[in-house]
């Protein structure tokens, strides 16, 4: 039985509307902080491909394209299913929006399982820094530096992907089963979505500085 | 209780069709990276890669709409990027010897060195 309850908004709002503007805000604030976040990573990989092009462009060849790629689609797809499922809520359509929601969380597992074993094939490749780490020719003293950022970077990405996935499950399981997510107010949901699109915004820009490096 | 759906939530096609236009960029990026396109190859694919950040923030993360003041925290992020951006390349393109400069037959690289 849905909690009526729940349509109430929490004392200091004025109404939903305001309520769900406020998380949404929230939630770009949040964003800020992760932009300079990931910006500062990105940056000290440009700085570190223009000191050593060549050595970076060596190092990088071992990355597995195919696994890049196919993530790049499963990401992007579940961004349009997340969106399809916050549209399903304001309009009330609740079948529809669990079924989006429910693929959205299996393309993110989908990603992270591929990322999983893209990483079981590195360590076969010996590209783990520190761990297990062969350097390949041309790639100099300093191709290490590219797989630090590659595991640095990837790893970062995939945590901030599990927090979104759990996010998912959190309404899928709590919030939709008692009820909060109704067509009046379905903040929640669009704040995740945010955040979930956020996370595919990074990819976006890992992909090229780890796969798209030197192919030609 | 009847509530108006709001407009942006609405319609699927929009989003259908974004999501195609981030694949294509997707993909065109991929045969960026196997053409000969030396030093263009890069800027072409973060180019595409800023247009789908675009696209995504517009239309998936709603950054039309209220409230208005998400434009400005979303300049914010961008805009103390470029400090961060522009003061460290200040500080590199005045090192000397930086970014090093490759020779056809030379070492593979030069370390570069601060000046006295």
């Amino acid at each position: 039985m849905p909690r009526s309850i729940a349509l109430r908004p929490e004392i200091q709002y004025a109404n939903l509307a305001q309520q769900g503007e406020t998380a949404e805000f929230g939630m770009w604030v949040f964003l800020v902080n992760e932009t300079i976040f990931f910006g500062a990573l990105i940056f000290t990989y440009f700085l570190y491909r223009l000191t050593y092009p060549h050595e970076f462009a060596a190092a990088a060849k071992d990355a597995v394209l195919w696994c890049g790629s196919v993530n790049f689609g499963l990401l992007l797809t579940s961004s349009l299913t997340m969106v399809l499922g916050i549209n399903a809520a304001a309009q009330g359509r609740r079948r529809a929006m669990v079924w989006w929601l429910v693929a959205t969380v299996a393309l993110g597992c989908a990603f992270l399982g591929l990322k999983g074993f893209e990483y079981y094939l590195d360590f076969q490749d010996k590209v783990v820094p520190v761990i297990d780490y062969q350097p390949k020719p041309g790639e100099g003293r300093v191709g290490e530096l590219f797989w630090v950022f590659y595991w640095v970077a990837t790893g970062l990405h995939a945590i901030h992907l599990t927090v979104g996935i759990g996010l998912v499950l959190y309404v899928l399981l709590w919030k939709i089963r008692a009820g909060e997510i109704t067509p009046a107010y379905y903040a929640p949901l669009e704040v995740i979505g945010i955040y979930w699109s956020f996370v595919d915004t990074v990819w976006l820009f890992l992909f090229p500085c780890i796969y798209l490096v030197a192919r030609s | 209780m009847n509530i108006e759906t709001d407009p942006r939530r609405a319609r699927a096609l929009p989003f259908v069709w974004a999501w195609l236009i981030l694949l294509v960029l997707g993909g065109a990026s991929v045969a960026v990276a196997f053409s000969d396109l030396g030093m263009w190859a890069p800027i072409i694919q973060f180019g595409f890669a800023a247009i789908q950040t675009a696209i995504l923030f517009i239309l998936f993360m709603r950054l039309k709409g209220p409230p208005s003041l998400k434009w400005v925290l979303a300049a914010s992020g961008f805009v103390w990027l470029s400090f961060l951006y522009g003061l460290s390349m200040t500080d590199y393109t005045n090192r000397q010897g930086w970014p090093p400069l490759y020779a056809p037959n030379g070492p593979s690289f030069q370390l570069h060195q601060s000046r006295p």
